[in-house]
């Protein structure tokens, strides 16, 4: 069984944050496949907002080149998203990986980032889409970097008082993009390495390059100064070799020697190869 | 304790449910469907899977009071001993069961997935029950059985 708690249903933001600025303990419910297994490990709180009716918060939409996505939606709507299919095929790709068939239809994005898995199959696709998250609280609402946001592995900036309700991402249309993830088995399993990205490229040079390198470091994160240095650079070997082992120098720097690092340093290395060749 | 209305089998149920129970705990304990399986009770074995508005789910990490107004449906749904449903002769032909526990899981995903997909492939089979172990059979005789099956019933009908 659970521990005790009582919950409360909310079907519009607004109640929700209202309970939320009332209610001492109380913890927000999304996709549950985290929390509740964390509950039965013998966490617990005397109440739970579950949030899952709130519509407003399942919505994908898109103006301009911005995309908004509703923190409820599931790695399984996300996955099969057309906006995203066709404005950030990476994270769609990433989003049909997680978990299992059952753990898409339940887990949502939002809970994902706030569980902060270091693993987390989102976090590099929405790296290389200069994620913004939303977070609301009834005294207001702030908007911040998702790289930001998240402080450390299973560590947010969110505060008691507040819900994750969007993720705002930037669409990259017409960019070669996409994720790629190496894991014990070849489906239902925790990723050991990952890695996003999105590049444009036009008559042989490289015009733009984004990527998202997970699991090798305590967070996904971006070689921005290989990625600056690669803009307006001829697609060539000699380009490629000195961009990724710059890349892999910076893991080792961020992450010291790790006795993992003995297999995953040549993966990466391959990875990174295949990706910049494209 | 919340009231739920929800739609069990076909069926409009309403049921008494706490707060912290799990539609796992409702459906064996309250409702009598022991079909649904216990296996891990943290949402990787699949023992536990029913399908929520045709989609599966596991019902060890769903709370009761989050199906009010939604259609959740359990092995009985397909058939009962006297009138099987293809799969589930399919089940039995190609020698899917050993130990029982996982299979009716198994099948609400491959039900799932054939309401969705008339033809799959073995790999659309495969990835369709991803998240449903079973430790007797190896899978092989399970992917035929679904692949069989696929052919012979409308679940869409």
């Amino acid at each position: 069984m659970l521990p005790d708690f009582a919950s409360v249903i909310p079907e519009s933001k607004e109640d929700a944050l209202a309970y939320l600025s009332s209610l001492k303990s109380a913890k927000i419910f999304a996709g549950g496949t985290d929390l509740l297994v964390k509950m039965r490990r013998g966490e617990s709180y005397s109440h739970i907002v579950d949030i899952t009716g709130i519509h407003d918060l399942k919505v994908i939409s898109d103006h301009d080149e911005m995309i908004n996505i509703g923190a409820l939606s599931t790695h399984y709507e996300i996955s099969v998203n057309q906006i995203i299919s066709e404005k950030a095929l990476s994270l769609a790709q990433a989003c049909g990986w997680v978990g299992s068939p059952a753990i898409r239809n339940m887990g949502t994005i939002g809970g994902n980032l706030v569980n902060a898995s270091p693993a987390a199959d989102s976090l590099a696709p929405l790296l290389i889409h200069d994620a913004d998250v939303v977070l609301e609280s009834k005294d207001g609402t702030r908007r911040m970097r998702l790289e930001d946001f998240i402080l450390a592995p299973y560590k947010t900036d969110i505060q008691p008082h507040e819900i994750l309700t969007f993720i705002t991402i930037k669409g990259l249309p017409g960019y070669r993009e996409g994720y790629k993830r190496v894991t014990k088995r070849a489906a239902w399993a925790i990723s050991r390495l990952s890695i996003a990205w999105a590049i444009q490229e036009k008559g042989g040079f490289y015009k733009d390059v984004k990527l998202a390198i997970g699991s090798c470091t305590p967070m996904p994160f971006r070689p921005r100064k290989v990625e600056d240095s690669l803009k307006d650079r001829a697609k060539d070997e000699k380009t490629i070799q000195v961009a990724v082992g710059e890349i892999i120098d910076e893991i080792i720097k961020v992450s010291g020697m790790r006795p993992s690092f003995v297999y995953k340093i040549p993966v990466v290395k391959a990875l990174l190869e295949d990706i910049l060749k494209g | 304790m919340k009231k739920i209305d929800f739609t069990l089998n076909g069926k409009q149920t309403i049921l008494d449910v706490e707060d912290n129970e799990t539609l796992l705990h409702a459906l064996r304990e309250k409702l009598d469907i022991k079909s649904v399986k216990e296996g891990c009770s943290i949402g990787e074995c699949g023992a536990c899977t029913v399908l929520i508005d045709n989609e599966p789910h596991y019902s060890c990490l769903t709370l009761a009071s989050k199906v009010s107004g939604h259609d959740v449906k359990t092995v009985e749904f397909l058939g009962d001993e006297n009138l099987l449903h293809p799969l589930q002769e399919a089940f039995i032909t190609y020698g899917a069961v050993q130990c029982g526990y996982c299979t009716p899981g198994m099948l609400l995903a491959a039900y799932s997935l054939l309401l969705k997909n008339e033809h799959p492939t073995d790999t659309d089979i495969k990835e369709a029950i991803s998240g449903n172990l079973c430790r007797c059979t190896g899978y092989i005789q399970i992917v035929e059985a679904i692949r069989n099956a696929a052919g012979l019933c409308k679940c869409n009908s």
